[in-house]
């Protein structure tokens, strides 16, 4: 009851923004914790049978390709609910204007700033998609958005630190790596700036989900609980697609297939950049990862690596899809691609 | 389409593939933690993290029950005709059979989704298997934590060593003489000892990770032990193995007093 009353409370004093529709309220309110109630027994179930889990285990192969997945599965759940919170945060709790106040007017410089953004925001990159979707709904650009998803996975500091961790400044390998990144990711926003429709950039489902963001009027509880819902739809089962798509290709391709292509300054560039698609690291440790294959691999593979699987991976790109159209994602993996080729072959020229 | 019961089940489907999916994947977490087995999946200093996480959502999936269905909106086709962008016909210019495909292919994804959190959620959890170790074996010991350990080692400091340790000090120690003489205790499942000539008569192998599974690298190292031990020693069998560490001819082996086998430990991996 208290609730519905602040609920009215926030409606009369004008939070929120336009008002044209009102949400229909069939839930009474002294349903409410009847309702919740039922939730908690239910998850306290889910737990239970998960416990219990009561079919025996899978042949192997299956089971590795499951092990897998699940492990990448537990590992980015808490920055998905991390970055959902902080899209329900910019969307429906920071008062308009707030952000934009403090924006440059220039798209050049609006674009830096975002893309240092990731500074601030250090959620890895399965948190920064729905991030990036409530920045959208916010009314930041298609293309600002963009150079936000793309820098904020490299530029942000748990990656600096466990990067520097892995190889300190040799090779230029961290310095290539956060100068590509904060470029790559601005010289897409600009091309994608300068798209003539940039509603097309975007899934139809989408956009349909920023229009009627903009019309409700219910309250900021109630407002919260629906973008949840509504992000956990769009991103968990492109999570999960993507991340079993991961662990059967690794189940599928024995890795001696990529590594045979060895030490060859060109074929290495192009052997890396195969295996960090595949491979879907988090970007926090990616480094780690590729420090393993540093001593047969050139120091330019070793950064194509770096920067193309935090943007461009399987499970990255089936993420993005929940909200770019296919045309833009295959654009975006061209260009980190090849710049990715570009700034390898110029750490390998110079190292 | 628009009828009441296609826009409940729309809905229902939301739910479930959104929070439903989300729900499962948190209840599964929180139940490796409750059986102390989130260790093999990822790494012990993110179980704080994870575990938190999983316990927001499920309260707040809790609390979604008491969002009516369709309260948040229905994005789906075939709902609201009067918002702008179903008035510019020209931008939603695919073909019908593109946009028909394309919707199978999301109800694909959405069904193998579902199959997915529901085995997640069903099936005990596994340890890779021996074969995935071995495809995963390139030859190269996992150098990641090379530095530490070989500082660690020169100060005499090897009491905690694991196969991971080992494995990097022995394919980057400059003297071996440094090390030879050291008394070990390994824990580490049998692989075939590397190309003849290799050193050992077999590897001790173990994964180890720096994050979480999906980064899980073989490291091995030789060991040369009495013929009767070898005998009842097959690929995959896990084993504790005692002995010295010892130079042959420039290139380091554990030479084993005793290889006992042993189950499966609960902490498979190294982290």
């Amino acid at each position: 009851m208290s609730e519905s009353a602040t609920r009215r409370e926030r409606r009369a004093a004008g939070v929120g923004t336009t008002s044209r529709h009102r949400m229909p309220d069939p839930a009474a309110p002294g349903r409410t914790p009847l309702l919740v109630g039922a939730g908690l027994v239910a998850m306290a179930a889910l737990v239970a049978v998960a416990v219990l889990s009561p079919l025996p285990a899978l042949p192997a192969r299956a089971q590795d390709a499951l092990t897998l997945a699940l492990s990448v599965l537990v590992e980015s759940m808490p920055f998905v609910v991390l970055g959902v919170g902080l899209s329900i945060v910019v969307q429906v709790w920071v008062p308009p204007g707030a952000i934009e106040r403090w924006m440059p007017r220039s798209g050049w410089g609006r674009r830096a700033v975002l893309s240092l953004l990731g500074m601030l925001v250090p959620v890895c990159e399965c948190g920064n998609v729905p991030f990036a979707r409530g920045l959208m709904i916010r009314g930041f650009t298609v293309s600002e958005s963009l150079t936000f998803l793309i820098a904020a996975p490299i530029v942000n500091p748990i990656v600096i630190i466990t990067t520097h961790q892995a190889f300190g400044f040799d090779d230029g390998i961290l310095v290539a790596r956060l100068l590509g990144g904060f470029a790559v990711a601005n010289l897409i926003g600009w091309l994608y700036s300068r798209h003539p429709d940039p509603d097309a950039l975007v899934t139809d489902r989408f956009r349909a989900s920023c229009e009627t963001a903009e019309v409700e009027t219910a309250g900021r509880g109630r407002r919260s609980l629906a973008q949840a819902v509504v992000e956990l739809r769009a991103v968990i089962p492109a999570l999960i697609v993507g991340s079993v798509l991961a662990g059967v290709i690794q189940v599928v391709v024995p890795r001696e297939t990529l590594l045979a292509i060895g030490s060859d300054p060109a074929l290495s560039i192009v052997a890396m950049i195969a295996l960090a698609m595949v491979v879907s690291i988090c970007s926090n440790v990616d480094s780690f990862f590729a420090l393993s294959f540093a001593s047969t691999f050139t120091p330019g593979s070793i950064v194509a690596f770096l920067l193309v699987g935090p943007l461009v991976d399987v499970k990255m790109l089936a993420l993005l899809r929940t909200t770019f159209r296919t045309g833009v994602l295959a654009g975006l993996v061209v260009i980190v691609v090849l710049f990715a080729v570009a700034v390898g072959g110029a750490v390998n020229l110079l190292a | 389409m628009s009828s009441a019961d296609g826009s409940v089940a729309r809905g229902f489907a939301r739910r479930l593939l959104g929070v439903g999916l989300a729900a499962g994947l948190a209840a599964a977490t929180i139940a490796l933690a409750l059986t102390d087995r989130l260790s093999l999946y990822i790494h012990p200093s993110s179980h704080v993290f994870a575990v938190t996480m999983a316990v927001v959502l499920l309260v707040g999936a809790a609390a979604s029950f008491a969002l009516p269905l369709g309260a948040e909106g229905d994005h789906e086709h075939g709902h609201d005709h009067d918002h702008g962008h179903d008035a510019q016909p020209g931008r939603r210019g695919a073909p019908r059979a593109v946009r028909s495909a394309g919707a199978v292919v999301v109800a694909a994804g959405g069904v193998a989704a579902t199959a997915v959190t529901a085995a997640i959620v069903l099936v005990p959890p596994a340890t890779l298997s021996v074969e995935l170790a071995l495809s995963r074996d390139t030859g190269s010991a996992p150098l990641f934590q090379g530095a530490d350990a070989v500082s660690l080692a020169a100060t005499g400091d090897t009491a905690s060593f694991g196969v991971g340790d080992w494995a990097s000090v022995f394919a980057t120690a400059t003297d071996p003489e440094a090390f030879a003489g050291d008394e070990v205790t390994l824990v580490g499942f049998v692989t075939p000892a590397a190309a003849p000539g290799g050193g050992g008569d077999f590897a001790l192998t173990r994964l180890v990770i720096t994050h979480c599974v999906i980064d899980a690298q073989a490291a091995r190292v030789p060991v040369a032990a009495a013929s009767a031990d070898r005998r009842s020693l097959d690929t995959g069998q896990w084993v504790e193995v005692e002995g010295v560490i010892r130079d042959a001819d420039g290139r380091l082996q554990i030479e084993a007093r005793s290889v006992k086998p042993i189950d499966e430990p609960t902490d498979p991996y190294e982290y």
